[in-house]
């Protein structure tokens, strides 16, 4: 394992803290978390893509961060549209 | 000396990634929560640019450049828009509040 796979691996691993704010927090508190997952987990991307040497890699990290951005808005165009319950 | 380079970036990068996690986490508001992701997009350009120092001129460094400028270029737009949505949900309203506007003036 190199030092770009052990950046993956960790970037990946630190994922599970937005996950769990994602599940256990607001719907709000819950956008965020999923915003900066999507740009860590395309970070991790490109990692490996550099980690193995494989630049298709490197594309799954473009589309994911295009996917994640729009995802993103549409969830909180949707958290704007919502209610919030009391 | 350019592979000692790009494990600086990358380590600095992860570091700025990592912080910015901390922060989202560990805040209690929504939009604190919103200020502690920016940094990411930081350590993004940092990873980034370890990728092309390793690289050189390649189709994998043009990637992580594409990368690096996709990310500065949305953070901003994501942050604001993300802050208007939970302002919105929060109150009802993006708009200042009287008490607010009378803040603001002060």
């Amino acid at each position: 394992m190199n030092i770009w796979l052990a950046a993956a691996t960790v970037l990946l691993a630190a994922t599970a803290p937005l996950g769990w704010l994602a599940f256990r927090r607001s719907p709000a508190d819950g956008i965020v978390a999923i915003e900066l997952a999507g740009i860590v987990v395309a970070l991790a991307m490109l990692a490996i893509a550099e980690g193995t040497n494989r630049q298709p890699f490197g594309d799954l990290a473009l589309i994911l961060a295009a996917l994640s951005f729009g995802g993103s808005l549409v969830f909180a165009r949707f958290l704007e549209l919502g209610e919030r319950d009391e | 000396m350019r592979t000692a380079i790009a494990d600086v970036l990358l380590g600095g990068g992860v570091l700025l990634v990592l912080g910015a996690i901390a922060g989202t986490v560990a805040m209690q508001d929504a939009l604190d929560r919103l200020h502690f992701a920016g940094p990411a997009s930081l350590g993004g350009i940092l990873i980034a640019a370890a990728a092309l120092v390793r690289s050189g001129p390649s189709t994998i460094a043009l990637k992580a450049g594409l990368l690096a400028l996709f990310i500065l270029a949305t953070s901003p737009v994501l942050a604001h828009f993300t802050a208007r949505a939970i302002r919105e949900w929060e109150r009802g309203t993006w708009k200042l509040t009287a008490d607010e506007q009378e803040r603001a003036r002060r």
